[in-house]
This record gives structure tokens, C-alpha cells and sequence, in this order.
């Protein structure tokens, strides 16, 4: 069922709060006219679908060791240099002397190789409210 | 020629090149680690369909929320949203920066988390 809304560009828009997404319109299915404090508001009306929601989404977790990562495979090599980044790190911690600075410094090249292949193909923003944003102006009506 | 990837067992012998005593579980949980880190940057897009509620102002993003056909949404990022015209198409909507919108939907109380 479509919705009651013909221009959703101009009437409806979103937000994130916390871990909720927000949908808010001016759009009145009775017609009812409503005053500038109370513009915004949730839709009036059930809409099957209603929603086209494009993110970023978590990978699913590997479970057994036949399993392929769900994650782009140029990814796949990074996976290998997170793992022995957190391996040297912990080697580091448990041997002494120049065992233990090679251990660190292998570390963070590990973690540096990790950052450059991940990091490269996408954004440094990291909680939900980042991200390409289009800007609705304030109406100053 | 097929894409070549990697399955976990092919990680996990490259690790254990350098560290032959690393336990299975606990590579397997440090690759679970690599991957919830990954996910955190555009690594994997995704779209769903969520259903509109009449007066419902916020919808869930948990780890548990899901979309129209119960699938688990598995978000991290929005970075666009779609509504729904009266022709059935997706339309792009604008994205408010602050979200303080004036008025509180009574009904999409029960979304907001509160102190138990």
C-alpha cells in the first residue's frame, strides 16, 4: 500500500536519537491545519514498506572455521593483521625485554596495515549520527 | 576465475605461520573482534524495508531490531533514507541535523529507553 504523502522530499525527513531512527512529517491525512510548534510530527497513517533504509551494517559473526567471513574479500587480508596485532600485543605483554619491544612494535605495524585497508575504503566516523547528511534548511516563517 | 577469499581455517593457518600454540577458540573470537571493528566503516551496505506505523515517531536500531520481513537489521550507519510516495516509489527525504524536533509523539514513548 503506497502512502497518502505525493511529496515526501518536501514533507517528511529523519533523524537518529540514541539507537532509534526518527521519522518525522508535516503531512496531515485529515487535512488538518497545524500550527508552526506542532509542524513536525510522526505519520499519521500505516504504510507497508514505507521505509527505504540504506546503512552501513555489521558483519555476521563466524561460528565454524569452514565458514567465509561476511565481509568484502580485500578486506579478508586485514582480518589476518587485526588477529596477529592482538597476538603480538599480547606476546608483548608476556615475555620481557627486546622479545617484548619486538612483540609491540610488530603490533602496530599490524595495526597500522589493519587501519590503512579499512579505514581507506571508508569513512573515520564511527557512531550512527555520522555519514553523508542532506541539510533541510530551518524555515524561519 | 572465481574471487578469491578466505575462509576462517585459511586465517587461521596464516596466524598459526607465527603463533603455532594460538588456541582455535580463541583466534575464531579475536576474528569475531576484526570483524565488529570492520563493520564500524563502510565495509558492508546494506538496504531494508521497514513497515511505517501511523503516529510512531521512532523506530528501533538496536542490535535486535528488524525490517519488514523479520529479517535482523544489523545496523551501524544510516546514511540515507527512503519514504514511500503515493505512486509507490522510494523517495530521498532530508535528513534533520538535530533531530530536536518540538513535539514529543505521545505514542512513540514506549521507543524511548528508560531506567529500569
Amino acid at each position: 500500500m503506497a502512502s497518502n504523502i505525493s511529496l515526501p522530499e518536501d514533507r517528511v525527513a529523519w533523524f537518529v536519537k540514541g539507537n532509534a531512527l526518527g521519522i518525522v512529517s508535516t503531512y496531515s491525512s485529515s487535512g488538518t491545519t497545524r500550527t508552526d510548534r506542532k509542524r513536525w510530527q510522526a505519520v499519521d497513517h500505516a504504510v507497508s514498506d514505507g521505509l527505504l533504509v540504506h546503512y552501513w551494517a555489521d558483519p555476521k559473526k563466524v561460528i565454524a572455521i569452514s565458514e567465509v567471513p561476511d565481509i568484502d574479500n580485500v578486506f579478508h587480508l586485514a582480518l589476518v593483521d587485526y588477529i596477529k596485532m592482538c597476538l603480538y600485543m599480547d606476546r608483548a605483554g608476556t615475555t620481557d625485554g627486546e622479545a617484548s619491544a619486538v612483540a609491540l612494535q610488530l603490533s602496530q605495524m599490524h595495526r597500522a596495515k589493519f587501519d590503512q585497508a579499512v579505514r581507506h575504503f571508508g569513512s573515520m566516523r564511527r557512531e550512527k549520527t555520522g555519514g553523508v547528511r542532506a541539510i533541510l534548511p530551518y524555515n524561519f516563517q | 576465475m572465481a574471487v578469491h577469499s578466505l575462509t576462517a581455517k585459511q586465517i587461521m593457518s596464516r596466524i598459526r605461520q607465527v603463533f603455532p600454540d594460538a588456541p582455535e577458540s580463541y583466534i575464531l573470537s579475536l576474528l569475531n573482534d576484526a570483524l565488529v571493528e570492520a563493520g564500524l566503516y563502510s565495509t558492508k551496505t546494506m538496504s531494508s524495508k521497514i513497515d511505517v506505523t501511523a503516529d510512531k515517531m521512532y523506530y528501533d536500531l538496536s542490535d535486535s531490531a528488524k525490517d519488514a520481513d523479520n529479517n535482523t537489521l544489523e545496523m551501524n550507519k544510516i546514511y540515507r533514507v527512503d519514504f514511500m510516495d503515493d505512486d509507490g516509489d522510494y523517495i530521498k527525504i532530508p535528513r534533520l541535523l538535530d533531530g530536536e524536533v518540538l513535539m514529543f509523539d505521545i505514542t512513540s514513548e514506549s521507543a524511548i529507553e528508560q531506567p529500569d
